[in-house]
């Protein structure tokens, strides 16, 4: 009788340790009741946010012979690379730094030249090693599944990526 | 109701069992994405092959040598990096060399650019640069 007793108090000491404090210790998305944490983004964050739609904006201004707008988004694109170096140096091991030099270095050099000299066909050609550069470092970073291509169709509907007449 | 000394102490030491587990299965939860095997092993070796313009070189050769006691041999992805897994723990990457072979080319120089890392993550690299 007492060792039924005994277990019973266990099981109901272990189940008011556990219960109240589900809304802390399990819920995957955090505490209601916790300090905001700094916003602190990740690769596959800074690719989405910072990357993918500024090589798409480019593709798509150098398409339209939009030579000021592929100018601004190609510095933009350079910034988003350094920005996400800078905030993640490290990525699984590997030296970010060098794998966007190894990857889109020559690339971007190679657009500057055909954006100033307007310059479409080495547009064309440079935005594609460009892209190719993109594939082979997700392939290197183990993320071959990644494929970024040449933009076919705008995601911004909002944008009007013709040339201001 | 009444509990007995000897009854309420073994209560104490079981709930006190209850709260160190449901504590311990609390702050066991993984948050990082370390779904490599870094403990089982040393660092791995990575680097680049390049040639002396600077440009990288894909497709070269990298062999990857324990004291000529055993040898791995990869080769550079488009990217021109290789990476080998690491030997086993007690290596001294000091006895680890690098070099590296493509047709056409010879071997100029190899640089190692770092030493090993108390994160185990972290790839001991070693740069290997060829010349027409």
């Amino acid at each position: 009788m007492r060792k039924l007793l005994l277990c019973l108090i266990a099981v109901a000491s272990f189940a008011m340790l556990v219960r109240p404090e589900r809304g802390a210790a399990e819920n995957q998305f955090g505490d209601a009741n916790a300090q905001p944490a700094p916003f602190n983004p990740q690769m596959a964050a800074m690719m989405n946010m910072l990357i993918q739609p500024r090589h798409a904006k480019l593709g798509l201004a150098g398409a339209a012979d939009n030579w000021p707008l592929a100018g601004y988004m190609l510095k933009e694109l350079r910034q988003g690379f350094v920005i996400t170096a800078r905030a993640v140096p490290r990525w699984k091991g590997l030296p970010v730094p060098d794998l966007f030099d190894a990857a889109v270095d020559r690339p971007l050099k190679l657009i500057e030249a055909a954006v100033k000299l307007q310059y479409k066909a080495q547009f064309d050609d440079a935005y594609g090693k460009l892209t190719e550069g993109c594939n082979a470092c997700h392939a290197t970073t183990e993320h071959p599944f990644v494929v970024i291509k040449v933009p076919d169709a705008s995601a911004f509907p909002n944008q009007d990526f013709q040339p201001k007449r | 109701m009444k509990v007995p000394v000897r009854l309420a102490s073994r209560m104490l030491v079981v709930a006190a069992g209850c709260f160190l587990s449901a504590a311990a299965w609390a702050g066991g939860a993984g948050f990082g994405d370390d779904d490599d095997n870094a403990d089982e092993g040393g660092p791995s070796y990575f680097g680049f092959v390049r040639d002396n313009n600077g440009a990288t070189v894909p497709d070269a050769k990298v062999t990857v040598s324990l004291k000529n006691k055993i040898s791995i041999v990869t080769r550079t992805d488009a990217l021109g990096t290789y990476k080998v897994p690491g030997f086993a723990k007690d290596i001294d990457p000091q006895d680890v060399q690098v070099s590296c072979d493509k047709d056409g080319y010879r071997q100029l120089r190899v640089v190692r650019r770092s030493t090993p890392n108390p994160d185990p993550k972290i790839p001991i690299e070693t740069e290997c640069t060829l010349q027409r």
